[in-house]
This record gives C-alpha cells, sequence and structure tokens, in this order.
C-alpha cells in the first residue's frame, strides 16, 4: 500500500480533531462546561456525538473482520451493540439524566449514601475505561502498521498523545462538537467505499475469489447456531451497554429525562444505519479476500478491499477516506473515555477542579498505553466484548437496581459489584489456563456473562435484604426525584 | 476556582449560560434542580407517595414488558430463519438470504420497539402529571 495516502488521511484527521477541540476550548471556561457542556447539548448534537464516541475500532473494524472469520456469528455483534442502547432507553436513560450526578460514582454515593460504595465503583469505573482504550490503541497500531510501514508502537503512542492534549485542553464542551463530528465522518467513511465497491463490483469485475456456496457455507450461517455463546454475548452486550462510563456520563448533557430519551431513539437510528457498512464489508471480505482470515489480518480487512478492488487513484482516495475513518473511531472513543475517566478520578483524588482533570486527562491516557505496548492484540470485537461482560456483571446490577430498587443497600450493591468483577475478571484473566485444564467449560469462561450477571443480581439482592436497617433514608426521596417527570415549560 | 472575566463576546452570544458546579463528594446529587413537592422532607406513606410509588411501578412493568417482547421477538424471528433451510441455499446478490435477514433485520424491530416505549412512558408521565396537578 502507498505509505503517502497513510501518513495524509491520518495526519488530516488528528488536524480537523485538533482543531475542532481548540475551536471549543474559547467557549469552555467553567467547571460544568468541563464536565458535562453545561446541559445546553441539543438531542441531535448529543446522539451524533454519543454515536460517535460509542463506535470505537471494534465496531469499524472489528465488526467486519469478525464476519470474515467467524461467519454469521459476527453478525451478533453489531445486533447487540445496537439493541444495548435499547435497553440503555428502557431502564436508564431518563432516570440516570434525572438523577442530576456527573459521573457513576457520583449516582452511586447520592443513591446509597456511603462513600465506600462511591470508591468501589469508581475503581471499576477506572478499571472498565483503561481495558477499553487499549483495544482503540491497539487499533491504531494495526492501522498505522498496514497503511504506512511503520512501527505498531507508533500507531498507539500517537493516538495516546493527541487525545490526552485534545481532553486536557478542551474538556468536554470542545469534545461534544469533536464527537459529533466523528460520527458522521466514520459514517461517511464506510458508506462512499461500500456504495462505490457494490457499483463496480455489480459491474463483474473482478470477480470473486470465491463462489457465493463457498463464502457462505450454511455451517457458518444463522442456523448453524452456538446457543450458549450467543445468549451470553447478548447479555453482555445489551447489559454491558448501560454501565459504560464514556455513553453514561453524555446522558448528563441532555437538558430533561424526555430529551435524553429522545437523544437515546436517535442514537438507535444512527446505530441501525451505521452498522449496515461495517456488515456489508464483512459480507464482500469472505467472497473477495478471504485469504486475509488465513493470514490473521482479519480486522485490516476494512483498511485493505477497497485498495485491492478498485485499482488506480480512486482505489487509492477510498483507502486514504477508510483509514481516516478508522483514525476517527480510534481517536473519539479513547477521547470520550478519557473524559468520562478525567472526571471521576479528578473529583475522587484532586478535588474536582479544572487542573485536576487536566493532570487525570493525561494518567487516564498513558496508563492504557503502557498496557497497549505490552501485549497482543487478540481480534478487537473480540476484547471489546470482554469488556462489556466484565461491566454488565459489575456496574449494570448496581445501576438498574439503584434506579428501580428502593431495597438496594451500600451493602448489597458492593458485595453484588464485587463478585461480578472477580468471576468475570477470573474467567476473563483465567479462562485460557483453566480451559486448558478443562476444555468442558471454555464456552463459559470465554463468554462468561450469562452466568456472571445473575450471580451478581442474586448477591446484590440477597445481602441488601439481609441488610434492612442499611436502606439508605434518603431512598424514598432519591427514587422520587429518578422518576418524576420535570416540570414542563410550556 | 475563579471564572476568567468575560468579553463582550460572550455576553452577548445568545445561548443563556447556566452554571452548575461540580459536586464535592459527600454533597453528590444535590443539583441545580429542585426536588418535586412530594419528594421535600416528610414520610411517602402520604397519597403523593402513594403515586410516585405508582408511577416507578409502571414504569417498570413497562420496562420489562418491553425488553422481554424485544428479546422474545429476536428470538422468534432467529428461530424462522434457522428453520427455514431454503433461506440459506436462495442467494440474494451472491448472498444467502438468511445472512442478510440476520444482519438487517434485528434493527428495524429495535426501532420499533424504542418507539413504542417512549411514547408508554411519557403516557405513564402524564397521567401521573394529572393525577397530582389535580390535587
Amino acid at each position: 500500500m502507498n505509505p503517502v495516502i497513510g501518513y495524509s488521511a491520518i495526519a488530516a484527521v488528528a488536524l480537523a480533531s485538533a482543531l475542532i477541540g481548540f475551536y471549543g476550548l474559547r467557549v469552555s471556561r467553567t467547571t460544568s462546561d468541563f464536565y458535562v457542556a453545561s446541559r445546553t447539548v441539543r438531542p441531535w448534537w448529543n446522539a451524533s456525538a454519543i454515536g460517535g464516541e460509542y463506535l470505537s475500532a471494534a465496531s469499524f473494524l472489528g465488526i467486519a473482520g469478525l464476519i470474515l472469520l467467524q461467519g454469521s456469528g459476527g453478525l451478533w455483534f453489531p445486533i447487540g451493540y445496537t439493541a444495548g442502547y435499547l435497553m440503555l432507553l428502557l431502564f436508564v436513560a431518563a432516570p440516570l439524566r434525572r438523577s442530576g450526578a456527573y459521573t457513576i460514582p457520583d449516582f452511586t454515593e447520592a443513591r446509597l449514601e456511603s462513600t465506600w460504595a462511591r470508591r468501589v465503583t469508581s475503581t471499576l469505573v477506572i478499571v472498565v475505561g483503561w481495558f477499553y482504550i487499549v483495544p482503540q490503541l491497539q487499533g491504531a497500531a494495526l492501522t498505522v502498521r498496514i497503511t504506512t510501514g511503520l512501527p505498531s508502537w507508533v500507531g498507539s503512542v500517537a493516538v495516546a498523545v493527541l487525545v490526552a492534549v485534545i481532553v486536557a485542553a478542551g474538556g468536554m464542551r470542545s469534545i461534544t462538537f469533536v464527537q459529533a463530528f466523528q460520527f458522521w465522518l466514520k459514517l461517511t467513511a464506510l458508506a462512499v467505499p461500500v456504495v462505490a465497491l457494490l457499483l463496480i463490483l455489480g459491474g463483474g469485475e473482478p470477480p470473486a475469489q470465491l463462489t457465493p456456496a463457498e463464502a457462505f457455507p450454511p455451517a457458518a450461517g444463522p442456523a448453524d447456531l452456538d446457543v450458549y455463546r450467543t445468549v451470553s454475548l447478548m447479555v453482555a452486550l445489551l447489559l454491558g451497554t448501560l454501565g459504560l462510563p464514556h455513553v453514561l456520563v453524555r446522558f448528563y448533557t441532555n437538558p430533561d429525562g424526555v430529551a435524553a430519551r429522545r437523544t437515546t431513539v436517535i442514537v438507535l437510528a444512527l446505530l441501525s444505519v451505521f452498522y449496515l457498512f461495517p456488515t456489508v464489508f464483512g459480507l464482500l471480505g469472505r467472497a473477495f479476500a478471504p485469504d486475509l482470515a488465513a493470514s490473521g489480518e482479519a480486522d485490516a480487512l476494512i483498511l485493505l478491499l477497497p485498495g485491492r478492488l478498485v485499482p488506480g487513484i480512486w482505489g487509492e482516495l477510498l483507502t486514504a477516506l477508510v483509514i481516516a475513518g478508522a483514525f476517527g473511531a480510534f481517536l473519539s472513543t479513547s477521547s470520550g473515555l478519557v473524559v468520562s475517566l478525567a472526571g471521576v478520578i479528578s473529583q475522587d483524588l484532586l478535588g474536582g477542579s479544572v487542573r485536576g482533570f487536566r493532570i487525570a486527562a493525561v494518567a487516564s491516557s498513558l496508563i492504557p498505553l503502557l498496557v497497549a505496548l505490552s501485549t497482543e492484540s487478540t481480534g478487537l470485537a473480540g476484547s471489546v466484548g470482554l469488556v462489556f461482560a466484565f461491566t454488565a456483571s459489575t456496574l449494570c446490577p448496581m445501576l438498574i437496581l439503584g434506579i428501580w430498587w428502593r431495597g438496594l443497600t451500600a451493602r448489597g450493591a458492593i458485595a453484588g459489584m464485587l463478585t461480578g468483577a472477580l468471576l468475570s475478571g477470573g474467567a476473563i484473566l483465567g479462562g485460557p489456563l483453566l480451559s486448558a485444564a478443562a476444555p468442558a467449560l471454555r464456552p463459559f469462561l470465554e463468554q462468561p456473562a450469562a452466568w456472571t450477571v445473575p450471580l451478581a443480581v442474586l448477591v446484590t439482592v440477597l445481602v441488601s435484604r439481609g441488610d434492612h436497617r442499611g436502606i439508605p433514608r434518603g431512598a424514598d426521596a432519591f427514587l422520587t426525584r429518578l422518576h418524576v417527570p420535570e416540570r414542563q415549560v410550556r | 476556582m475563579t471564572e476568567p472575566p468575560r468579553d463582550r463576546a460572550d455576553a452577548a452570544g445568545p445561548p443563556p449560560r447556566v452554571r452548575v458546579t461540580a459536586p464535592r463528594p459527600g454533597a453528590a446529587g444535590t443539583s441545580a434542580r429542585p426536588l418535586p413537592p412530594s419528594a421535600r422532607g416528610g414520610p411517602t406513606s402520604d397519597i403523593a407517595g402513594v403515586y410516585v410509588r405508582s408511577l416507578i411501578r409502571s414504569q417498570l412493568r413497562l420496562a420489562i414488558v418491553f425488553a422481554v417482547g424485544f428479546a422474545a421477538a429476536t428470538t422468534l424471528f432467529v428461530l424462522a430463519i434457522a428453520l427455514v433451510p431454503a433461506l440459506d441455499s436462495s442467494f440474494v446478490f451472491g448472498v444467502p438470504a438468511s445472512w442478510l435477514l440476520l444482519g438487517v433485520g434485528v434493527y428495524p424491530l429495535a426501532l420499533t420497539v424504542a418507539g413504542l416505549y417512549v411514547r408508554a412512558a411519557a403516557r405513564n408521565e402524564a397521567r401521573y402529571r394529572s393525577l397530582t396537578e389535580a390535587e
């Protein structure tokens, strides 16, 4: 591949993001500007920003790679990523906005009146965030290696540094603009190549490497479904979305609960449209580039396919576009995560000042960078899926029970979060060792959500039940605040 | 922190800025929005509390019904795809119909459920409002 295309596309996206970020700096001044954009963001802007932030390396590159690699099993990932917002709409969106808290730990403390519950939540939020940033940096490493030929670490370092600078300089107000821009960039960067490829391939040239029957064997089709794995993956993705720190913090920028619901529906629509394109890429890849699956470069399918199928300058332009979109994905998700992590860290450890926010932003970019540099990527969509399983087992039960059940106590929430963290974390980290010893356990360790989430909920409920006197005194008042609609201004 | 002085362009700008300070740990949740009358002090065993509890119950029931409905509809959809082998062998643009259906079919379902839920949830809130404002 021509490295000039790679360099120029990456530089253009980095420059555009930085410019929009610094433009936002001029209007971003007070503490609340930094944290939640003064709550003046409109639903369409907000929904684009949520989409821009949410669509990560796993969505942009990982899904097509997984469809190429696994067949229709990969189609479940975008379904889960999208339907997660349905669960968010049903159980969390409006009440969480009305809670008036800035971050998930703020919510926990206000609801449970316990600093210990707050500390456990903060720790989990930080762990989730850092492990979610790692695959973004690995995606950047892959993209830079494939498109410019530079060593992998350059990509990870470039994204981490850029994100630290943008977030520390502008805070969330500017990030809302950046994220909204990123969503439309990512959508364009996949939609234009897909349409171009379909038009060109409609002419019959170049011919597919495999016939349809070879490319889409029934053995990899929807009928050949591993029921446990699919159900467990869906539990992880549907419920994990509820607990993602960078997603939740966006809901605080809606003016009221009704706007929070409207925003969520728009997000659902935007994601439904977006995910059509990686899906088409994956399906095209099965017929036109099956060799990438064999060589272990499946995640690079989206970067390589346009150049392979379209000769000459047009192929190079399309390639530049997908590289720009991919880089947009790494930048936007990482910066969204860094914003929310910096918010949590600075409020808990550094006194909630703007300066503390900046220090925390830099730290939250550099620590995942160290992890990314010292580990190997093992499939982008898969590793993000594991983060979802962890979130679904820890933060999600606490949030849902906290919003809907007045009997939740601080002890119950802490016990449940620790149970979920130990079980799902243990399955994810110890899984490879354990499943070598007992192969029958392998699916349960590789997709743990289906058993860890119910156990975490069970422990939370049982401990809360046994802790009757621990029900916070303000529980009724707080639940009222969550569910009673705002006074309408007509 | 101290706020830098605002320049004239900022003061003339149309969007009115509401300044909300970051809550200290320990004071979290005390936001700018005042608590609704029914939540301000007092036991919730009175009539206002009854209305609130019934609102929460009906909203929870609604959310669970829609979540279960979505899961059931998706399951049926996938079963239908899996149980018709003809879908695997009929190709549309070179792709089996079964793959295409799974790839695009669930999104309209999720959107429909979301749209219906938003209206139903707003109806519950309107009912609550009319009950409390009638007093």
